[in-house]
C-alpha cells in the first residue's frame, strides 16, 4: 500500500511537472499566445492581504494596457504563482519562471526573505526579477537582473524627517518601528535625517509584526516625554498605536511614514487617527493626471473601493513592466537591458519614472504631506495642529 | 513611580485578552488531554461572526454576544464529532495533529470567504474612558476582564457542583473507569467542546473589538500566548489559566517596562521555561491531578513497520541519483532540493521524536542555528564553505543540545511546549542580538555551496550535494537505530522508568540523539543558507517547525525512509497543488485530516 503511495505520488508529480514543461514549449511557438510575466507572491498565508492587493493593482493595470492595443499588437499576462512569502517556495518557484521560456520577466515577492533568497536563481537564470516592493538596500545589489521601483528608504525617510521637524516644528521624537528589515533601514535613515534637522530623538521602540497590544509601549514613550511620535508603521499597526496611545492619554502630534497611507487606515483607526500627518507618494487629491485615471479606474473596475498604496505599486510595475516588455521584446536579456533605457514611464508613485543605472532604482520619489482631517486623507494646510 | 502603576494595569488588561482563549484550551485539556491548536481558529470564527453580526445585521451587544457564542459553539460541535471523535482510540499524537489540520482548514474557509484584508470591527460599548493611573481603562476592558473571570468561575463552579461537571472531571481523571460507572463520555466531550468553543467565538470578537482590527492572521498568535498561559497556569486548570494569563500578561508588560519593546515576546517565552523546569506541572497544577502521561504508548502508535527490501531502497537512490542525468526542469530539481533539505530536518527529528519521544514543536531553532553558523564563519571569517556548513551543524548539536537539555526531565506535552518555547527564544535572540546577527536586517551576500574550491551554483550539483548529504546522514541514522544504542533510546522512549531501573541515563541518551539530531538539522538549515544567499529572523519560522512534525508523522515516527517519504511527499504536493492557488493550503489541511484519520501510524509505520 504505502509503496504503492509513494511511487504513485512521485511519478504523479514528476509527470504532472515535465508535462507541464513541455506544453509550454510548445505553446511558445504560437506568438498569438499572450506575453507572460510570472508573479511570485502571497496568497495564502499570513501576508496574504498584499498579494490580493497585488492583483487588484495588475490587473487594473492590465485592463488599460489591453484597451490602449497591449504591446505591440499582442496580450500581456501574468502568472501568479503563491510564495506565501515563504523562501523555500519562493526559490522553487524561481526555477519554474527561469526554466518555463514563456515566462519573460518576474515581479515579486513580497517580503525581503523570500524574494532574496531566489535573487540568484534569477540572476543566474538570466531573467529579470523586478520587486516593486523590496526596499531592502540589498535587495538591487543582488545583480544586474534584480531591478525595483519600491523607493529606497533612504529617499522618503529624510522626506518624512523634514515633515516633522522642519515644517511641524517637532524637536524631541519618539519613533515607533515595525522591527523587521524595512522598519530598521527606515528608521535608521529617519533617525540620521531628523538629527541633522536639529531634532532628539528620546527613544525608539521597534515592535515585531504579530503584536497587538502597544500599551506597555506607549507608557515607555510617554515616560520620554517627547513632543512628536513618528509611526514606521503599515497601515493595521499604525492604527492600533494611534488607537492605544490616545487611550493611554498621549496627546503628541503623529506622524507616519507613507506605508501607512491606506483607506484602512482611517477605518481601523477611527478617530484616533484623526490629525495623523503622513508623507506620501500619491493621494487621491492629487491634480496629475495619472493619479486621476488610476483612482477613477480603480474605483470603477472594484465597486467603488478606495485603492491604497499596495495597489498603486503594484498598478505602477504593471505598467512599468508593460513599456520595458515593449522596448525589450521578449527576449530576457533584452528586457534587462531595456530597463536602462525606459523613461519618462507614467508612474501613480513617480509621475514621470526612470531608472537610475547605477542603483537599479527609481530615483526622485516625492511626497505629498497629507493630514488625516475629518475622517480624509487632506492635503495639509500648513497649520498646526 | 506612577509608570509602574501603568505597567502593571497594561500587563493585567492583556493578561484578560489572553485568558479568553486559555481557558478554553484548559477545560479541552482538562478532559481530553489535548492541546487544541484549532481554538485559536474558533477565536477566528467568531471574530468574523462578530463582525458580521455587527456591521452587517447591526445587532446589539447582548445579541452580538448570544450569536457568536451559538455559532462557535456549533462550530465546535461539528469539529468534535466528525473532527476529533473517530481518532478516540487512536494514538494520542493523531488528535494533536488533527486540531493542527482543522486549524488550516478553519483559517482558509474564513481568509477565502473574507479576503485576508484587515477589517474594522467597531466597539459596541460608549467610548467612555476612565483615568487610572496615567492611563485610561474604557468599559470593553472592564467587559473583558469580567467575561474572563466570569467565565473562569462559573466553569469552576459547573466542573465542582454540576452532575455533568462531575462527569467531565470523571472523564478527565479516568476514561475507562468514567465509562464503566456510566458516564457518557461522548456526551461530556460535547460539552466541554461545545463551551470551549463559545468562549474562544466569544473572545475572538470582545478582543477584535478592543482592537478595533480583525484579520485572518489572528489566530496563530492567539494560540501560542493561549498555550504559553495555559500551561503555565497548569495544564487543564481552569483557574490557573486565568491566573497564568495575568502573569503571562504582566511579565510581558514590565519586561517591556525595563529592556524594550523587541523584547516583549521573549519574555513571555523564557517564563514558560522557567515555570515548566520548577514545576513542571505548572503553577497550579493540582495534587490530586492524574500525573501527566509518559510517552509509554501515547504518542507512538502500535504498528508494524512496512519493511523496504534493500535492493528496493537501493534501487529508489540510484533513480533519484541519476534522475538529473534525463530532461527534467529546473523546477522539479529545486523541489526535489527542498524535499531533501527537509529530509534532513525530518531525519533529526524522527530520531528524537520517533525514536527518543522527545516531540519537538521548535525544530526551526535548529536550522537557524546552523544556517547563521555557516552564514557567519564563511561571510566574516572566510571560513571555506563546505567547512562553514559542517561548522553549522556542529553549532546546532551543541547549543541546540545544550538549550534543550532543561527540558529533558518534563514528559509528555510539556515537552512539545518547551521546545516550541525554545524556538521562538532562539528567532528572538537572533532578531535582538544585532552585534552578531546583524538583527531585523538579517545576512545578505552569503557565498554560495562549494566543494573544494568549485563553486555549487547549478540546480543539478546542489541537487546532487544535497542528496548526497542526505543520504550519508539517513544510512548513518539506520546503523544507529540498529545499534544497541538506538534499543536503548527506543526503550526509554517505550518506558523511562524500566530503563532507568536497568540502569541507563537517561540525560544522556536524550543528549546523544539531541546532538545527532542537531548536527542533521544544522546542516539542512547551513545548506540553505548558502543556496537562498540571504537569511533573517523570520527565515526559519514555527511553520517549518510544524510542518517538519507533519512530515515525520506521515512517514512513520522513527522511521528513516519514511521521514525521506514524508519530506518528498510534503514538499510535492503544494507543489502539485500550486494549481489551486488560493485553495492549496485548505487541501493540505483536508489531506492531512485524512491521513491522520487513515493511517495514524504513518505511512511506513513506527519503527
Amino acid at each position: 500500500m504505502s509503496n504503492i503511495d509513494r511511487r504513485s505520488l512521485v511519478k504523479g508529480s514528476l509527470a504532472a511537472m515535465m508535462a507541464g514543461a513541455a506544453f509550454s514549449r510548445a505553446a511558445l511557438a504560437q506568438s498569438s499566445e499572450p506575453i507572460l510575466l510570472g508573479v511570485s507572491g502571497p496568497l495564502t498565508g499570513p501576508n496574504a492581504q498584499y498579494g490580493t492587493q497585488w492583483k487588484q493593482g495588475f490587473d487594473l493595470a492590465l485592463d488599460e494596457i489591453m484597451a490602449a492595443g497591449g504591446i505591440n499588437g499582442r496580450k500581456l499576462a501574468y502568472q501568479f504563482e503563491d510564495s506565501q512569502s515563504d523562501p523555500r517556495q519562493s526559490v522553487a518557484i524561481a526555477q519554474k519562471f527561469v526554466s518555463d521560456p514563456r515566462i519573460v520577466m518576474e515581479l515579486g515577492d513580497f517580503s525581503s526573505p523570500a524574494s532574496m533568497a531566489a535573487s540568484p536563481i534569477y540572476q543566474r537564470g538570466g531573467l529579470v526579477q523586478f520587486g516593486f516592493t523590496n526596499s531592502h538596500p540589498d535587495f538591487t545589489k543582488g545583480g544586474d537582473f534584480m531591478w525595483s521601483t519600491s523607493v529606497s528608504q533612504a529617499d522618503e525617510q529624510p522626506l518624512l524627517a523634514a515633515y516633522a521637524v522642519k515644517r511641524l516644528g517637532l524637536k524631541k521624537l519618539a519613533v515607533l518601528h515595525l522591527n523587521t528589515d524595512w522598519g530598521r533601514t527606515s528608521r535608521d535613515y529617519f533617525v540620521k535625517a531628523a538629527k541633522e534637522y536639529g531634532a532628539e530623538i528620546a527613544v525608539t521602540e521597534g515592535y515585531i509584526a504579530e503584536e497587538r497590544d502597544f500599551r506597555s509601549t506607549l507608557v515607555r514613550v510617554r515616560d520620554a516625554s517627547p513632543d512628536g511620535l513618528i509611526l514606521i508603521s503599515y497601515y493595521s499597526d499604525g492604527a492600533l498605536i494611534a488607537r492605544q496611545a490616545r487611550q493611554v492619554g498621549l496627546k503628541q502630534v503623529m506622524c507616519a511614514a507613507s506605508s501607512v497611507y491606506s483607506p484602512k487606515f482611517i477605518e481601523l483607526g477611527g478617530e484616533a487617527v484623526e490629525d495623523v500627518h503622513l508623507g506620501t507618494r500619491y493621494f487621491p487629491q492629487d491634480p496629475r493626471p495619472e493619479v486621476k485615471k488610476f483612482i477613477a479606474g480603480f474605483k470603477a473596475k472594484y465597486g467603488g473601493q478606495e485603492p491604497d498604496a499596495f495597489n498603486a505599486y503594484s498598478y505602477d510595475a504593471m505598467n512599468m513592466a508593460a513599456a520595458v516588455v515593449k522596448i525589450g521584446g521578449t527576449d530576457r536579456r533584452a528586457i534587462r537591458d531595456a530597463f536602462a533605457k525606459v523613461k519618462d514611464v507614467s508612474s501613480v508613485i513617480f509621475g514621470q519614472a526612470t531608472f537610475d543605472v547605477e542603483s537599479r532604482r527609481v530615483k526622485g520619489a516625492m511626497n505629498a504631506e497629507l493630514v488625516v482631517r475629518k475622517g480624509q486623507f487632506a492635503l495639509w494646510d500648513g497649520k498646526p495642529t | 513611580m506612577s509608570s509602574w502603576l501603568d505597567y502593571t494595569i497594561n500587563g493585567l488588561i492583556v493578561g484578560n485578552v489572553y485568558a479568553l482563549v486559555a481557558v478554553g484550551l484548559a477545560l479541552i485539556f482538562g478532559v481530553s488531554r489535548l492541546i487544541n491548536f484549532a481554538q485559536g481558529s474558533i477565536y477566528l470564527v467568531g471574530a468574523y461572526i462578530g463582525w458580521g453580526a455587527v456591521v452587517q445585521l447591526h445587532t446589539p451587544l447582548p445579541l452580538t454576544i448570544i450569536m457568536v457564542a451559538a455559532a462557535a459553539a456549533l462550530v465546535g460541535l461539528i469539529i468534535e464529532r466528525f473532527g476529533l471523535r473517530p481518532l478516540q482510540n487512536s494514538v494520542r499524537i493523531a488528535p494533536l495533529l488533527a486540531t493542527i489540520g482543522i486549524s488550516f482548514v478553519l483559517d482558509q474557509l474564513v481568509m477565502l470567504t473574507f479576503s485576508p484584508n484587515p477589517r474594522a470591527l467597531p466597539s459596541q460599548l460608549p467610548d467612555v474612558r476612565f483615568q487610572v493611573g496615567g492611563g485610561t481603562i474604557g468599559p470593553l476592558d472592564l467587559l473583558i476582564a469580567g467575561v474572563g473571570i466570569t467565565s473562569a468561575l462559573l466553569l469552576f463552579v459547573f466542573l465542582r457542583y454540576s452532575k455533568l461537571g462531575w462527569a467531565v472531571r470523571a472523564a478527565s481523571q479516568d476514561r475507562d473507569a468514567a465509562m464503566q460507572m456510566g458516564v457518557d463520555v461522548n456526551r461530556v466531550n460535547q460539552a466541554v467542546f461545545g463551551i470551549a468553543a463559545a468562549l474562544g467565538g466569544v473572545s475572538g470578537m470582545l478582543v477584535g473589538m478592543y482592537y478595533n482590527q480583525i484579520d485572518t492572521a489572528m489566530s496563530l498568535q492567539a494560540t501560542l500566548k493561549g498555550v504559553v498561559a495555559e500551561v503555565v497556569g497548569g495544564a487543564g486548570n481552569v483557574p490557573g489559566a486565568v491566573i497564568g494569563s495575568l502573569l503571562l500578561g504582566l511579565v510581558e508588560s514590565y519586561g517591556v517596562a525595563v529592556f524594550g519593546t523587541s523584547y516583549r515576546n521573549l519574555f513571555a517565552f523564557l517564563l514558560l521555561v522557567v515555570v515548566l523546569v520548577l514545576r513542571p506541572n505548572g503553577l497550579f497544577a493540582s495534587a490530586r491531578q492524574a500525573p501527566p502521561e509518559p510517552l509509554t504508548g501515547t504518542f507512538i502508535a502500535p504498528s508494524r513497520p512496512v519493511r523496504i527490501p534493500r535492493w528496493a531502497l537501493a534501487a529508489a537512490a540510484a533513480i533519484f541519483a541519476i534522475l538529473p542525468l534525463f530532461p527534467v526542469s529546473f523546477y522539479v530539481l529545486q523541489t526535489l532540493i527542498n524535499a531533501w533539505l527537509l529530509g534532513m530536518l525530518a531525519l533529526s527529528l524522527t530520531l528524537v521524536a520517533g525514536t527518543m519521544g522527545q516531540v519537538s514543536l521548535g525544530h526551526a531553532a535548529l536550522l537557524a542555528i546552523g544556517a547563521y553558523t555557516s552564514a557567519l564563519l564563511s561571510l566574516t571569517l572566510n571560513v571555506p564553505v563546505g567547512l562553514a556548513v559542517i561548522g553549522g551543524g556542529l553549532m546546532s548539536a551543541a547549543l541546540g543540545t545544550l538549550l534543550i537539555s532543561p527540558s529533558f526531565r518534563l514528559r509528555g506535552h510539556y515537552v512539545s511546549i518547551a521546545t516550541l518555547a525554545i524556538g521562538e527564544i532562539v528567532s528572538l535572540v537572533i532578531l535582538n542580538w544585532e552585534s552578531v546577527t546583524r538583527g531585523p536586517i538579517g545576512i545578505s551576500g552569503i557565498p554560495p555551496l562549494s566543494l573544494f574550491g568549485y563553486d555549487l551554483v547549478s540546480p543539478t550539483s546542489i541537487y546532487w550535494f544535497s542528496l548526497a548529504v542526505m543520504l550519508v546522514l539517513a544510512l548513518l541514522q539506520g546503523r544507529l537505530l540498529t545499534s544497541h544504542l538506538g534499543r536503548s533510546f527506543r526503550a526509554i522512549r517505550d518506558d523511562d522508568i524500566a530503563a532507568r531501573a536497568y540502569g541507563l541515563s537517561l540525560n544522556r541518551y536524550k543528549s546523544l540523539a539531541f546532538i545527532f539530531g542537531g548536527f542533521a538539522a544544522g546542516v539542512s538549515g547551513g545548506i540553505a543558507a548558502h543556496l537562498y544567499s540571504y537569511i533573517n529572523h523570520e527565515t526559519f519560522n514555527t511553520q517549518q517547525s510544524i510542518l517538519a512534525l507533519t512530515v515525520v508523522i506521515l512517514g512513520g515516527l522513527g522511521n528513516v525512509v519514511g521521514a525521506i517519504l514524508g519530506s518528498v511527499a510534503l514538499v510535492g504536493l503544494p507543489e502539485v497543488f500550486r494549481i489551486a492557488a488560493e485553495y492549496r493550503i485548505l487541501i493540505y489541511g483536508i489531506v492531512l485530516l485524512l491521513l491522520v484519520r487513515f493511517r495514524p501510524q504513518g505511512l511506513l509505520g513506527t519503527i
